[in-house]
Order: structure tokens, then sequence, then C-alpha cells
């Protein structure tokens, strides 16, 4: 170091480095300096290193990705994960199938349940039940999907919160034992009850709990036939179901007896019965009288548009013009009825009702020539005068033999009538009823009008039964989970001569108890007692001495039950009676017919009273008349509709007492004018997502002191403010619009003709169309080749094929909105087409689907060949290779290709169903389709593909009858028909054959493989 | 005219990165082909179970343990109770069997290595394949050889093809053999 480093002194209390600390002078020229030198440069990118840091990172990433691809190992399959013990008869792959029963109102059904894996994945009808004969109708299809609703509760609520079975048990156990020594009223409020087995868990509790009341309610219900039947016959006589296979004539008063009223599938599978082409050309004819225009009403030959204040009058007028002047009766009618009779004549009827009066005194002869062959049949919204008097008519026209009392209705239980409901109301109110238990009911919703909203506030305890939240359960204190019918074992007696078994065909999904079973832990006093099995030995235990002991099997009665079991039913021998006694009473004069506007409440077709408003399936498909899905509406007239000033989609606001609603306006053509007809179930206020306030709730409207909903008279209505949208799958256009009018009938999309010009003619469907002839050589198909037949004859668009076609082929939900722009996803659809004027429409409808064309335009089309032809005439659709260009879809003539602008699982209500748990509905033979592919109908490929599966194994020729597509299976008038149409004898090729068959706009020669039979409308020859 | 840098970068070093980076590809996907269709994928499984002896040696036949191949889509992996079926008496001694028995008694069920996959969206059935009398060495392999399992086809829609066009070279010992089908429903639905 040098000198003048050592002496120099500190000159800083703070220093660096020593070189700082001996003011270095590189430090002093540093410290001087901002930068250090070289900082501020000039910057040369070329002395620097060829790496840049850009290139080392590219370089890093290619060699990254080329390591991976190149040096990956293989890639993990997952695993296989075998049973420990396989159970005998389950073979993985192979669906299992099991019979039960599922209840729809009043009404049970027989069904046959597909699993796979354990889990159930389709519902459909049993083949061998001797009512519903393999047929269900849509909402039993659908009831399915609510098995997997992810809504569900999934655990005993207590106030609002989580709790378990033990804490609620036991303290409903001590209110229920409170209530017994205080005397005060338990009140179970049930809907109809169809099972033996139940209704005996419940009469046990009433007598350990001896204050208990039970009361049942159906919204929708038929008291008024049955009060009808009863004042006709005796109190105990059996009401009757209807041979309509056997009726010649049929005249309905107001009753959808195919679309909504009793058991539809039934009524469906025997009316078509007798417009089946193929076994005889002697068909019924349909003469219809009604309101507002229904499914049966569109399947009518002659609708006769009336209001609903009119019916009784006009069933008297006719027994008049019968009785009186043309003195027609199988027996004296007393004086009493005759001077009531004798109030009426037809002709002024028909002058004040501006009715055709050809078509009247047609209709007189027909059922004075048909007499014992033909039925009059009353709708439960008629009054129970109306149906004394159709019961009379039908005396008079010795039409008793068309009733079937081998198959009449059973009731386990008899609904409660109107004051005992209303008692109900008031011991709630006067705080008399200390524990309401609602057995899986929902009176908050169902029984607004009767006030019980604010009653059920009034009740010590209340305790509610439900699958999914609702109005009641959101009041109660205790909310009980309860089993899905899958998950349930049971019984329904609704039918006299069958008794069906229900049971359960999976494990409860959550921590859920069949309701009974709940019950049986109550009598029982003790949760410990619960078991699983609990219910299911009661109800074995039932069976034995409800049916077992009375057939008194020979192999014994525990076989007997395993055998029943698994047919699903036993059928029960008739019992040896008379038929009932025609007794002869007087009929109230009834009012006359008003100038008040009437509103006429129905159910809805899908989701019935609101009890299957939380079901996607069901709230999607269509109205069978309006063609409006997500939504009700109040349908008008369209002269009432002028006079009111509005149009379709415009809101009326209609008030009755001082309740008052705002509802959207369809305007439905054949309605009768100041008649609006709405639909209950919509509206929902405590709901899952997907039937949360969807549409309006018209039950507050219906009238309190009556015992069913239907008719509400003297409601004011007033145009409201603004609009509301409504989303159709068909445009609405005014039927007599130049351009659209009838273009169905123009282009030969609809083909029709008359009975009677068939008789005379059976070539007149295809006399003046010349033959087509391709340009191009036609492929030839030499081993089986697939085709289809609608018979327009019997198909009743009631809409059950697109709910099992929707639940076969894993067809999504896709939400109002979507279905608002036209991309409902349905493979198959009903199309509906009005002809004549807006008042008296004649409607034609038409199923929709893939033609499966032998020339079809789509496949030329495709730029990437993901649709092109199977050798069996598939128009066959490769998910995996479609890149959504939709060219298809816009070359197809019959506009059947859905297009999916959404993988739309995930994008309906916030991704709804696209959950673990829902997706366990979907059909794993069927691929999940996602975003951007073009999906349609394939005629069921997954199903000819296991039937030629099984041929292979047999060692035989695939046959066309091996395969059953999934609306054929649904049809419930076996409309469909599918099969080889290579093979002359099949079925399908004796309809191609035929000579009503036609194809849709077949001059554009695109060969398709839909065949449709063309309808034949039963009229007379005067009115062609 | 004069060479720019633009002229340099397009006519030498763009064409030859190219062809590096396309005989990279190329190579690479060639020599990773048996690895991404799985040829000769033998994981390992929970329990080391042969093949070799068990059908070579002993001849069991593959449907004592694959039941349902001739009934439906899948050959089941057998279930314990199959194995239990000899093994609840034979050599109840070996650390394997014991393995086995500790399954089987827990209840718990075998997580076997799946080896055999065919693509997504593809729908095979055995039992259509095993009832032409198609036999299971065609596309698995000679199985009674292996002392672990490995896949030795590769499970392509072209391999499919190939047979389904031309089973009369492919498969030699079927006398009277018809063409497969190639239509695309035949397995995409």
């Amino acid at each position: 170091m040098s000198d003048s480093k050592i002496n120099k002194t500190k000159s800083s209390d703070y220093w660096k480095s020593l070189k700082e600390y001996y003011d270095d002078p590189e430090i002093l020229k540093a410290k001087a300096n901002e930068f250090q030198d070289g900082v501020t440069d000039d910057f040369d990118p070329s002395s620097m290193s060829g790496l840049s840091r850009r290139k080392f990172l590219a370089l890093m990433t290619a060699s990254a990705a080329l390591t991976a691809t190149a040096c990956s190992d293989y890639r993990d399959k997952g695993e296989i994960i075998p049973y420990t013990n396989r159970p005998e008869g389950l073979l993985p792959g192979k669906p299992g199938y099991y019979a039960s029963t599922i209840n729809d109102g009043n009404e049970s059904y027989g069904v046959l349940v597909k699993t796979r894996e354990g889990r159930p994945i389709k519902v459909d009808g049993n083949p061998d039940h001797p009512i519903n004969k393999g047929k269900i109708n849509a909402k039993i299809h659908a009831s399915l999907l609510d098995l997997y609703d992810p809504e569900r509760i999934t655990d005993p609520m207590k106030a609002g919160r989580k709790s378990d079975w033990a804490t609620v048990n036991t303290e409903i156990i001590s209110k229920l034992e409170a209530a017994k020594t205080n005397g005060k009223e338990i009140a179970i409020l049930t809907n109809s009850i169809n099972s033996p087995s139940s209704f005996a868990v419940l009469q046990k509790f009433i007598e350990k709990y001896p204050t208990t009341k039970l009361y049942s309610y159906e919204l929708h219900n038929n008291a008024n036939r049955l009060n009808g039947w009863k004042r006709a016959y005796s109190a105990d006589s059996i009401l009757p179901a209807i041979k309509w296979n056997e009726a010649k004539i049929i005249l309905n008063m107001d009753s959808d007896f195919l679309g909504r009223e009793g058991n539809t599938i039934e009524n469906s599978l025997l009316f078509a019965d007798s417009r089946d082409i193929m076994k005889s050309d002697d068909f019924n004819r349909l003469y219809s009288v009604e309101a507002g225009m229904s499914l049966t009403g569109m399947n009518s030959d002659y609708r006769i548009r009336l209001s609903a204040e009119s019916y009784y009058e006009f069933v008297l007028s006719l027994l008049n013009e019968i009785v009186v002047k043309r003195n027609v009766s199988a027996f004296p009618v007393n004086s009493q009825l005759l001077s009531e009779i004798q109030k009426h004549s037809l002709t002024n009827f028909i002058s004040k009702n501006n009715l055709n009066e050809g078509r009247i005194y047609n209709l007189v002869s027909d059922l004075l020539r048909n007499r014992g062959k033909s039925i009059v049949y009353a709708g439960d919204s008629c009054n129970s005068d109306t149906h004394y008097a159709v019961i009379l008519l039908n005396e008079v026209l010795e039409n008793t033999n068309i009733y079937d009392f081998e198959n009449g209705f059973n009731s386990v239980y008899a609904l409660s009538d109107a004051s005992e409901l209303d008692e109900l109301v008031s011991n709630l109110n006067s705080g008399n009823v200390t524990a309401l238990i609602n057995f899986d009911s929902n009176p908050v919703f169902n029984l607004t009008s009767k006030g019980f909203g604010s009653a059920i506030e009034n009740a010590g305890t209340v305790i509610t039964f439900a699958l999914t939240p609702n109005e009641t359960s959101d009041v109660s204190e205790y909310v009980l989970p309860i089993n899905h019918a899958l998950e349930s074992w049971g019984d329904a007696h609704t039918r006299v001569g069958v008794y069906s078994l229900q049971q359960p065909v999976i494990n409860p999904i959550f921590n859920t108890r069949e309701k009974e079973a709940e019950i049986l832990t109550w009598i029982s006093g003790n949760e410990n007692k619960y078991s699983q099995d609990i219910f299911h030995s009661f109800l074995k235990a039932n069976f034995n001495t409800y049916i077992g002991e009375k057939i008194n099997p020979v192999a014994g009665q525990d076989r007997f039950w395993y055998a029943s079991l698994h047919d699903g039913f036993v059928k029960l021998k008739p019992t040896e009676s008379q038929p009932p006694v025609f007794q002869q009473t007087k009929l109230k004069a009834t009012g006359k017919p008003s100038d008040n506007v009437l509103l006429q409440i129905q159910p809805s077709y899908f989701v019935g009273d609101g009890r299957y408003s939380n079901n996607g399936w069901l709230q999607e498909l269509p109205h069978p008349v309006a063609k409006v899905a997500w939504d009700n509406f109040a349908a008008i007239s369209p002269k009432y509709a002028e006079n009111l000033g509005v149009e379709n989609n415009d809101l009326i606001d209609i008030s009755y007492g001082d309740i008052s609603i705002s509802i959207p306006v369809i305007i439905q053509p054949g309605t009768a004018d100041n008649t609006i007809i709405v639909e209950t179930g919509y509206g929902r206020k405590v709901c899952g997502d997907v039937g949360l306030e969807v549409g309006f709730d018209v039950n507050p409207l219906i009238d309190s002191s009556s015992i069913n909903p239907y008719l509400v008279s003297g409601v004011s209505v007033s145009k409201g403010n603004g609009s509301y949208e409504l989303v159709s799958v068909q445009e609405h256009h005014a039927i007599d619009d130049e351009f659209v009018k009838d273009i169905h009938k123009k282009r030969n999309i609809i083909q029709e003709g008359t009975l009677e010009e068939y008789k005379n003619h059976p070539h007149f469907l295809h006399e003046g169309k010349h033959e087509i002839f391709s340009i191009t050589d036609e492929h030839e198909y030499n081993d089986v080749k697939w085709g289809m037949s609608i018979d327009l004859n019997k198909c009743t668009g009631c809409g059950i094929c697109t709910a099992s076609c929707s639940i076969e082929n894993n067809v999504p939900v896709v939400g109002k909105d979507q279905v608002g722009v036209g991309r409902e996803m349905s493979w198959i659809r009903i199309d509906r087409y009005y002809s004549g004027t807006p008042e008296e429409p004649e409607v034609s409808q038409q199923p929709m689907l893939c033609q499966h064309c032998d020339n079809a335009p789509c496949e030329n089309v495709c730029p990437v060949n993901a649709t092109n032809h199977s050798p069996d005439g598939l128009n066959q659709m490769a998910y995996n290779r479609c890149v959504g260009t939709r060219y298809c879809a816009n070359n197809c003539p019959y506009k059947v290709r859905r297009f999916n602008f959404y993988n739309f699982r995930d994008h309906f209500e916030d991704s709804y169903y696209d959950n673990e748990l829902t997706s366990l509905v979907n059909n794993p033979e069927v691929t999940v389709r996602s975003r951007g592919v073009m999906e349609k109908c394939t005629f069921c490929v997954q199903r000819i593909m296991d039937s030629r599966e099984t041929a292979i194994r047999e060692g035989r020729q695939l046959k066309g009858s091996d395969v059953t597509t999934a609306c054929q299976q649904a049809c419930p008038t076996n409309a469909i028909v599918f099969g080889d149409t290579n093979d002359a004898e099949s079925e399908v090729s004796k309809y191609r054959n035929h000579e009503l068959g036609y194809h849709v706009l077949e001059e554009l020669n695109v060969k398709p493989n839909v065949t449709y039979l063309a309808k034949l409308r039963n009229t007379h020859s005067e009115d062609v | 005219m004069k060479k720019s840098a633009l002229d340099y970068i397009l006519k030498v070093r763009l064409p030859l990165a190219l062809f590096v980076i396309l005989i990279t590809f190329a190579l690479t996907f060639y020599a990773s082909r048996a690895e991404r269709d799985g040829l000769g994928y033998a994981p390992e499984q929970p329990i080391a179970y042969s093949h070799k002896l068990h059908a070579g040696l002993m001849e069991i036949d593959c449907q004592y343990c694959h039941t349902g191949v001739e009934k439906g889509r899948h050959a089941l992996v057998p279930s314990v109770n199959i194995c239990m079926n000899c093994h609840a008496v034979a050599r109840k001694d070996r650390p394997e069997i014991i393995k086995l028995t500790e399954y089987y008694e827990k209840g718990i069920p075998v997580p076997w290595k799946r080896i055999h996959k065919v693509p997504e969206y593809a729908y095979f059935n055995h039992s259509v394949h095993v009832n032409t009398g198609i036999q299971c060495e065609t596309c698995h392999g000679e199985i009674r050889e292996m002392e672990v399992v490995q896949q030795v086809r590769s499970f392509t829609m072209a391999n499919c093809l190939s047979c389904h066009r031309n089973p009369q070279e492919n498969l030699p010992y079927l006398t009277e053999v018809k063409n497969g089908p190639v239509n695309c429903a035949a397995c995409h639905r």
C-alpha cells in the first residue's frame, strides 16, 4: 500500500469497501460518474452471443416437445375393475330388464326398466301388462330424469338445515305421541292413493294415532264423472273402462281421452285399433264437442266448437231429438226426466249456437244407426248432471256393452270431496291440526285457491315428504327426502282386474327413504326399528293377504311372489257380477248458458299439475296443439283476440274475484269465442332451476268452492301491458295467410282423403301421378334395407315418440332461449298443419324424422364425407368426422338435421345437466355429441347393431322384425312400423306398397325410406 | 441486383430450418409409433398373473376366465371369485395368491391395468368377432406365451379396416369368411 493510502484519514462514517474506505481514485472516479464504464456505450448485437434469449427459449421448447413425443412412455389406459363377486345374471355391457310400476296421478302403468351396470337408463312399457300393453306416456318416460335430478333433496332437513334421520324421527315420534295424548288432529294429505300397501300402512298409522285424518286430493280429478255415475247406478258400482275399439261412433264431450284424461295410453291403443287400414276399412267415427282445441279434438272426424256452458244443453237436446222426436229408447224414460228433456230442442239449439245443421243431424242418425255400437263420453270437466245425461243417452241407445267392467277402475281410497278439504283448511286455521303430514303432495302450490298457503302456517308441525324442493317443503319444519319410484317398493291396484307390483332397480342414490318405511318407523315408535327392508317385508306380507290368499297358488306363496314380481303384475279373475242397473232419478236444471267469459283450466299435457315441472325433457316437449315449449299461455279464438285487441304473445289480465294474473296469448284456431283455455303446472315458485318460474301460475284463479278446477265462469279479461315472448317449434302464422295457406297440401306434404273415397277408389291417391325416373344408376341393396312406415290414420300426435327418442339417443335439453332461435335438438318432431277456416280448422299431423333417403341430398354436400350411406340403407352420421359446416342441414328438404351450436350439456341453465349424477342417465350405446357437430335420427342404429350381434350369435340371418326403434316402441297406437323393405313379407313392405303409402316431397326423387300412409277422414260423403 | 438479408433468410435459412424440423418430426413420428399405438405396452399388474402358466402350460380355456365374450361387447376381466374357484385351495402359500386372497376376502376389487383399448367413439363388440370364429390371438397375440401380457397389434382404425377389407388374407384359418362391414355406422354411432 502507498503512503497516501496509509495516511488517509477517514472521510466518511460509512463505507462499502476497503477501496472506498481508502478513497481509491478509481472509486472516486466511479462516484463522479452516474453510470459505470461501458453502460452507455452503443448497443452492438453482433458483438453479443449468437444465442439470444428468444432463440434459447425456442430451442428449449422445441427440444422439450420433441423429447416429449419421442421419449414419452406409453399412454396410461386406465384400469379395468372387475366385480369381486359378479352377481349371477349380470353381464357388464348387457342390459338387464326389470318389470315394475310407476304411477301418474290416479293411473298406474306397468313399466319395463332397462338397466346397464346397475343404473336405470330407459323406462318403457311392460309389453305383458294387460292395460297399457308395452306403452307408457311421456311423463313416465321422462320420470327417469327425476331420478338423476341434481336438485333432489339428499338428506332429511329440519327447519331448512341438514339433519339426520335419527334426530328428525325421534322428534317427530314425540310430537305424534303428544298429539295422541292431547287429542289433537294429525292430518295426512296425499295425492290419490293407488297402492293397497301404502293404504294399509296409513291405516296402521291411524290405528296407532287415532286422531289422524286422511285426506286425498288430485287437482285434476274425475269427481264429476264419479258423482254422475253413482247417481245413475249405485254408490258402490264400478266405474267402467271404455272398449273404444268396439265403438263405431264416438261422441266425445270435451274429454281429451287421447291426450290427458284417464288412461290415455289404453284409450289411444283401443281407439287406433279401429283405425287400422291393414285390418279393415271399417273405421270408427269420432265427433268431438269442445271449447278448446285438444289432442282428441285434432284427431276428430268432426269437431263441434261449443262453449263449455252449453254441453249440458247439447246432450239434453240430443236426448230430446232421439227419445221424444224419433221415439227411440231402450226403455220408457220417466216423466221427471222427460219434462226436463222436453225443455230442449235440437233445432233451437243448433240455430242458437250457430252449428252446422247437417253435421248435427248426421250425428243423430249415426248414433241411431249404431245403437249398441256407439258411445257418448263426457269429460271430467263436464258437471255431474251432464255426466248423468250422457249415461242416460248411452242407456237409451243401448250402448252399455261398450262399458268394460272387467277392467273397471278400482279405488283404493276415495278422493276427499270439497267439503272435507275445506274442513282441513278451517281446522288448520283454527289451530286444531297439530301435525300436517304431506305424503308426497304439494298442496301449497296446488290448493292456493283454497287458501292453503296461509292455512299451513297455523299447523303445529308440518312434515313433508318430497323428492325435490317444492312450495310445501319450503314452509315445512321437517322435509323428508323420499326414494324415487325406481328406488322404491310398492304396488298399485287401479284396475279391478290387474294388481301391479313395483320393485326398486337401484339402491337409493342419496340418504333417502321410502315414505311408507318412514311411517312404519313412526308406528314402531323407535328410529332403530328402521331398516331398508321394512316396507319391502310389509309389502310382501300384505301381498300374501291381499292377493296371494285369494289366488291360493299351487306352487306356494313365496314362489308366487317372485313370479309376480318378475311379471310386474297379477291378473285377477273377474268377479261374477251383473252389470249395474240404471236408476232413473231426475236432472237438476242447470242455469242457462250466460254471456260470461269462461275460463277453462286444464292440466298441462306434460308437466301435469306441476309435479313434473323440474324435468327438462318434459318442459321441452312442445305442446301437442300449440307447439309452444317452456311456457303456458292463454289460448283464445281469433275473433275474441280481435275483440280484445291482442295478438300472439300479448299479455292479457284475467281477473276473478280479487285475484288477477297476466298471461300471454296464443291465438288458437278452433277455440270457442269468449273462452280462455289455460293450463296449470307452471309458474312454480319453489322448484329446481328447470321449472322455477317457468310460465304463469293460474292456480289462484281456480274456483275455490269447486272440487275441480276445470271451469271458472265470469272472469273479467282485459288487454294487459306489453307482451311476453313464447317460444314454439312451429312458426305461428295466420292460417289464412295467402302465402302459406294450405302449403302442406299444395306441396303434397300431407296427402289425405276420406274413407268413402278410398272405398270407392282405392288408388285415388296416386292417380295422375307420373313415374319419376332417375338420370343416374340406382344403387343396389342386396341384403337388409331398413325402412319405416308411419300410419297417419293411427298417429294422434301425442309426442311420446319424441320423448322416447330423446331418452334413447341422449338428445340434450337446450332451454327456452335456444328453442326460441330454432335450435331444439329433437330427432323426431310432430308437424301440425291447419287447413280450413280459423273457426273450424281441420288439423293434420305428421311425425317428421330423417327420411334416410336413397339419394340423400345431405350426403352430396358434406365436404368431409361425415355423412354417407351404409349398405343397409342408413343415412349414417360419423360425429368425429363432422367439422360442422352445416351444408347438410341446408340441403335437407325435410329440415331434420340438428346442429350442436353449443355443447348443450354445459349450456343449458349454467350446466344444470352437466354433472356426474345426471350423466348416468345417458345411454352408453350412443355417443354423447359435443359442440360443433351435426346430428339426426339414426334409425336407432345401436339397436340394429344389437340385433345384428344377436343374429350372429345365433348363427342366423338378421331379420327386419328383430329391430324395434325407440319411437316405434313408444308409439301408443303402433303407428310406426320399422323393418326390412327388401323382405316382401315384412310388415313394413306391406305398408310401403299400400295404395295409401306416399313419400313426402317425392317429386324431388330423393327416394325417402319413410313411407307415410295417407290419413283417411271418416266423414260423410255429402261433406266432401 | 444486390442480395439482401431477406434473400438469404428466404433461400437458405428458411428451407434449411423447415427441412430440419420435418426430418425431426418424421423421424420421431415413426420412432414413437409403437408407443403411441401402445405396441409393446406391458404395464405392471397388481398381481403378477402369468398367462403363460395358466393359458399356455395348463391350457385353461380363455373363456373360463374371460366370460361373456360370446354374449356381449366385453370380454370380461374375471371377477375374483373365478380365480378363487381354484385358488381357494391351490397354491395358497404363494405370495401373489396371498395377495389375491386378501383382495377377495376384503372385497376390494383388483385394479388391473388396462392394456387393450379401442379408440374413443368406436363401438367394438367382442361377441360378433368371436362368434364369427375369429381367434383371440389374431388381435391379442400369442397370449399363451406371455409371462406379462403386452399389446402386440395396434388398435387403430387402419388396423381394423385392413382386416375388415381383406379377412381372407388376415384370417387364413377361416375357410369361409366374408368381408367385415366398412361403413361408418358399423363402429361409430
